[in-house]
């Protein structure tokens, strides 16, 4: 197994010896049930079989909480606890240790969205049938919370490697994502303002993941998540690399 | 003859922004050689071992490990290296089965081969017990095992090892010390530390830093001779002298003691007794201790302690870094990593063996008092001999 594997095996794993990952899975499905259920007129009042609430609320779920939480400690902890030089100095390249990172974290986010599958299962194959899946928008849909979910770990990470603080990556990841996510909501206001309106547009993750809702693969926007991605993976690459020089 | 030598730092120079941590540092570790790295804390020594691990950068000079540069192939550098950084910063979620587990496999070691090693690692670092327990529980001691133990895992020919023996009860050093003078036959090690009585105990040579620099550099024997100093403590009863003598004052006394010839210096040093202690220091190949007993005999005082000592290596220690500790104090590093490093070092100085001359360090500024420093360093090598 090669060194950035290991790592991400053990990031992983670190996961489930916690409490964080049962808690985090726990009180995100619990919340993604209410939201989907109850909230701004619900499933019930809705009174129509769709599932695309659900790409709607997971990814603020996750923006909210879940990569926050996730991320928070990647690096920020390494750093402060002195693992970080345990680490580095076994024969890895720094590179397998972003990447490694990365891949743990992006791996529980990961599973968390694909359990969101019973959504759907549930909904429309096994144990209801409320009719005949539109299976375009749903893989779609998971297709733009994949990359969606890619990028803002990947973001994550990069606020990590920046700081020693769990606490400082927690809250500016949270308020990044955050950000991110709510510059739809502002655009959608901002109609006197083309400019302002079609640039928060750009940068916003909910402009860009609703395009997926509608089962619109649009190739700008799986560019710009990958963007996104890459760039902030190559960042914290630096921030680590940054250590040798300081 | 070249590739003797396995650790090569060539004027290694190391700046946290003005503060210099660094200053064109050389030195060369040959196969098979146990080199104590000594220095006050702030010296140098955890930010050169960073250096030849490859986990900063120099920000000028240059490092071979095993003949591999530091700049050029920090992998190969790593893989001949087992190193414990500073208080084994571990992964507390893990036990430590897995946590070795996890250093064999980043390492690529296969299963056969890591079965083997864990063996013997968990026999010589005495693991037997612990394997199976959250490192979280475990106590510093242990940690530190754990450290050494993932350092050795590899089988490496150089081990870096960043005061393995902090932390540890006496027992335990002992085993540790007995265990890296065995593996040290065909093995380079590097061990840092700022207890002596360790080297003297692990190590053939020594080499000082001070300030960034190396301030001495070679066999124990030879580093003992540099400052060419013999001191002698003479107690004298300050009640009771001979028939109808009368006992000295201390100036008498004092003063009496600096007639002798070959005295160079005596100073009164603080005694529970009623008595009147000095410390002389005489010349390198001098025995000045029948004159002392002849005056004590002419003055018909009562002479109750007489003591040569050669020169300690930590006397030694303190000649050569003098005033390091103040001025690191006063100054502190200022920058990003150091800073954290420093703190530790701050906290490591509360040590147990270290407490002697933290006392006396923090309320004697001026140079005479520092020669009480030299006493209690000495009262404390008594002590452990």
């Amino acid at each position: 197994m090669s060194p950035m594997m290991t790592i991400a095996k053990r990031e992983f794993r670190s996961y489930f010896d916690s409490p964080l990952a049962y808690i985090v899975i726990c009180l995100s499905f619990l919340a993604l049930g209410l939201l989907f259920f109850m909230f701004n007129g619900g499933f019930w009042q809705l009174d129509r079989a769709l599932v695309s609430r659900l790409f709607e609320y997971t990814p603020m779920g996750l923006s909210f909480l879940v990569v926050p939480v996730v991320t928070m400690r990647l690096l920020a902890e390494e750093r402060r606890s002195g693992t970080l030089e345990m680490l580095i100095t076994l024969p890895v390249k720094d590179s397998d240790v972003v990447l490694g990172k990365y891949m743990g974290a992006l791996g529980l986010v990961l599973v968390l969205v694909i359990s969101t599958l019973v959504y759907p299962i549930g909904m429309f194959k096994w144990p209801w049938n409320l009719g005949p899946l539109d299976a375009g928008p749903v893989a779609s849909g998971y297709l733009g919370l994949v990359l969606f979910s890619a990028a803002s770990v990947a973001l994550g990470l990069l606020i990590s490697a920046l700081t020693e603080s769990q606490a400082v990556a927690f809250f500016l990841t949270f308020f990044v994502l955050g950000a991110l996510w709510l510059f739809g909501d502002l655009a959608s206001k901002a109609n006197d303002y083309p400019a302002l309106a079609a640039l928060l547009n750009y940068v916003s993750f909910q402009s860009r993941l609703s395009n997926f809702w509608r089962g619109l693969v649009d190739s700008r926007d799986v560019v710009f998540f990958i963007s996104v991605t890459v760039l902030s993976l190559m960042v914290a690459f630096r921030a680590l690399e940054r250590r040798k020089w300081a | 003859m070249a590739t003797d030598v396995m650790i090569q730092a060539n004027g290694l120079t190391k700046r946290f922004g003005v503060v210099r941590a660094l200053d064109k540092v050389n030195f060369e570790v040959k196969r098979g050689e146990v080199v104590g790295f000594l220095g006050p804390n702030g010296a140098g020594k955890s930010t050169t071992m960073r250096i030849l691990t490859c986990f900063i950068s120099p920000t000028n000079g240059s490092a071979k490990v095993n003949s591999h540069d530091v700049f050029d192939n920090p992998l190969e550098v790593r893989r001949s290296i087992g190193y414990l950084p500073q208080r084994a910063p571990l992964y507390t979620d893990m036990t430590v089965w897995e946590y070795l587990k996890f250093a064999a496999e980043i390492r690529g070691l296969d299963e056969g081969t890591f079965k083997k090693r864990l063996k013997k690692v968990v026999e010589v670092c005495g693991l037997a017990q612990s394997l199976g327990k959250d490192i979280s529980t475990l106590s510093h001691g242990y940690r530190q095992r754990v450290g050494l133990g993932q350092a050795l895992i590899h089988d490496p020919p150089i081990l870096i090892l960043d005061e393995p023996t902090s932390d540890l009860d006496p027992n335990e050093k002992a085993e540790v010390l007995r265990y890296i003078k065995e593996i040290g036959k065909d093995r380079t090690i590097l061990l840092s530390t700022h207890n002596l009585a360790e080297v003297e105990e692990a190590c053939a040579r020594a080499i000082i830093v001070s300030k960034g620099r190396v301030v001495a550099d070679g066999p124990l024997d030879q580093i003992r001779g540099t400052t060419g100093r013999v001191r002698y403590v003479v107690t004298i009863d300050e009640k009771r002298a001979e028939a109808s003598n009368k006992p000295p004052s201390a100036v008498q006394a004092q003063e009496a003691l600096e007639r002798l010839n070959g005295v160079k210096s005596v100073r009164e040093l603080p005694t529970d007794e009623t008595a009147h202690k000095f410390e002389l220091a005489g010349a390198q190949d001098s025995d000045l201790r029948a004159e002392i007993f002849r005056l004590m005999v002419a003055k018909g005082w009562t002479l109750l302690e007489l003591r040569r000592d050669a020169q300690s290596l930590d006397v030694v220690f303190r000649d050569l870094t003098r005033g390091d500790e103040k001025l690191d104090r006063g100054a502190g590093w200022s920058a990003g990593d150091d800073e954290d490093e420093d703190e530790e070092d701050e906290v490591d100085q509360k040590s147990p063996a270290a407490t002697d001359e933290e006392e006396s360090d923090e309320d004697e500024e001026d140079d005479d008092e520092d020669e009480d420093e030299e006493e209690a360093a000495d009262q404390k090598s008594k002590g452990k001999s």
